[in-house]
């Protein structure tokens, strides 16, 4: 059984668009990503499967149940981390987790505590002093802490510094392991490639693709920034070069092919610096997904 | 869990409100016993008070030298309009903070219907109008102390005490309805504050003339008017019904919209 189907799921606020026909579903264990650039409909998505909007037309279940009839029950499984994270400034850490606790039928206040721990966050805390990073960690542990069939995480990774997105990554995988299923969003690639076994592809509220991780790894995209000491033409020669241009004494390329050869054939290069980075969503979404 | 919550939330200004207007009370029901004694100037003194500052204030109708006529002027009209203040506030932000402060993401994220939400609220807002006016009552008796063993009425005191809940309840479930179809605290407190203001100020207006005597009917300050209230020893049943159709009809429009209400913060 799928535990989420969205089903033609479209939502328009008032006559803006939010989302279109979106369809697809997700499976029991999986990792599933969910990527498209900002003001894609992510969130909207999210927010419909959770009930806070109502779908103007298709629909979606999770677990079987229709997210608007029986949005309560399916709560009681899920597990949400919103993308920013707001809470009570009145409260302390431990007062807004023993409040979100009390929702459930479950108490596990040891697994609170090792939570807070190894996100290394400090429960006495006021909510209000903490840092949208800080903030973030809250909202990971009571988006945990119950043990959901379900994680649904929204752009998770913002605001955590590097080492803290490691802590996380390794909680979701242990989630995962226990057997829960989790679908996140995000705007980063190399994040969605690094847990994900499928993902969907999301751009002006349109669903674009749903593919395998593997695909994407293939046409693994890179940017590449070559400087020269003096002004030069686009004319590097190279399959898996997918587009370039040259401003002033720099060539930018967009890159999806054989890192090696890609190596070797700059190393021929009078290059007096170079930049090797993630290509932006759009630029991947330009070259591969219009083609 | 979000009725405790949220009494607890509600708690410091509800202290707060309370002991201001307890204070209030007790302070100028200590001044009744030098007013009776000095009856006779006061008399006097009204006597070139112009007409319609008399009817605007209901001394046309009550006996200002009796301690329930003292009251009526003195103190209803503290209880009834700071009374309906609080009510204004406190009812008014009880829903859309959570949206504005964008804590609802949180809320809704929990097991937990919309139904349930807002009838937690509601449930504070009205324990908070009822422990608040058990305390006006209770005050306004002690003060009554002032008056050694001065006579009134128990039954038009009571029927004075239960228009003042009654009025702050009405007064609530329209700011109740406010707050669930506002999506920012912004203005919301200026709105039902205009309100309980413009309700006060046509009931003066009624009050003056007769010829806006038709105004009658479209402030509750009107409904619950304390020159009528000891003159007839009753309320009217019309009003009472009008109050209680106004709370019904404004909390049945909360529940159904905020059902419905898309809530993307």
């Amino acid at each position: 059984m799928s535990i989420v189907e969205l089903n033609e799921l479209t939502k328009y606020y008032k006559k803006t668009r939010g989302i279109k026909d979106i369809t697809f579903s997700i499976e029991e264990g999986e990792v599933f990503g969910f990527i498209g650039p900002n003001g894609a409909g992510k969130s909207t998505t999210i927010r419909t499967l959770l009930n806070f909007i109502y779908p103007t037309s298709g629909s979606a279940t999770i677990f079987g149940k229709d997210v608007v009839k029986h949005s309560k029950d399916i709560r009681r499984d899920i597990g949400y981390l919103p993308s920013e994270v707001n809470y009570y400034d009145d409260m302390r850490v431990m007062d807004l987790l023993v409040y979100s606790e009390k929702f459930y039928k479950k108490s596990n206040k040891p697994r609170l505590q090792i939570l807070a721990e190894r996100l290394d966050l400090d429960l006495t805390r006021n909510i209000e002093d903490l840092s949208f990073g800080n903030r973030k960690k809250v909202g990971i542990v009571q988006a945990l802490f119950h043990e959901p069939r379900l994680l649904i995480l929204d752009e998770p990774t913002g605001g955590l510094d590097p080492l803290m997105q490691n802590v996380f990554f390794e909680l979701i995988t242990e989630e995962r392991k226990k057997g829960s299923t989790i679908f996140f969003s995000s705007h980063i690639l190399s994040e969605v490639q690094r847990m994900c076994d499928r993902v969907a592809i999301i751009k002006d509220g349109e669903l674009i693709q749903v593919e395998s991780i593997e695909n994407l790894i293939k046409n693994n995209f890179k940017t590449v920034i070559l400087t020269f000491n003096e002004p030069t033409e686009a004319n590097i020669d190279l399959a898996g070069i997918v587009q370039q241009e040259a401003e002033g004494d720099q060539i930018r390329l967009l890159y999806s092919g054989n890192i090696r050869e890609l190596l070797n054939c700059l190393q021929q290069l009078p290059l007096q610096d170079i930049r090797i980075e993630e290509p932006s969503l759009e630029e991947v979404f330009m070259h591969h997904y219009e083609k | 869990m979000i009725f405790r919550r949220e009494m607890k939330r509600n708690l410091k200004s509800l202290i707060i409100w309370s002991l201001i207007l307890s204070g209030l009370v007790i302070m100028t029901l200590s001044l009744y016993p030098q007013m009776a004694a000095d009856q006779q100037a006061i008399n006097e003194m009204l006597e070139v008070y112009p007409e319609p500052l008399k009817k605007a204030f209901g001394m046309d109708k009550v006996n200002f030298g009796s301690l329930l006529g003292f009251y009526a002027i003195q103190v209803y009209m503290m209880t009834t309009l700071v009374g309906s203040i609080y009510a204004a506030i406190m009812a008014s932000g009880i829903l859309v903070k959570e949206e504005s402060e964008k804590t609802i993401e949180f809320l809704l994220s929990k097991p937990v219907n919309r139904s349930e939400i807002i009838m937690q609220k509601l449930g504070t807002v009205v324990t908070n109008l009822l422990v608040f006016n058990i305390i006006l009552t209770s005050t306004s008796l002690l003060g009554f102390q002032f008056a050694d063993g001065a006579e009134y009425s128990g039954k038009v005191f009571a029927l004075l005490a239960f228009a003042t809940f009654l009025l702050h309840l009405t007064i609530a479930s329209v700011s109740f309805l406010l707050s669930a179809l506002m999506r920012k605290t912004r203005n919301i407190v200026s709105l039902s504050l205009g309100f309980v203001f413009i309700s006060y100020f046509l009931h003066i207006t009624a009050g003056v003339a007769e010829k806006f005597e038709f105004l009658e009917y479209v402030s509750f300050f009107k409904y619950v008017d304390a020159g009528e209230i000891i003159v007839n020893e009753s309320i009217r049943v019309l009003f009472i019904i009008i109050m209680l159709a106004v709370i019904a009809v404004c909390i049945s429009a909360a529940f159904l919209y905020y059902e419905k209400k898309d809530i993307a913060v």
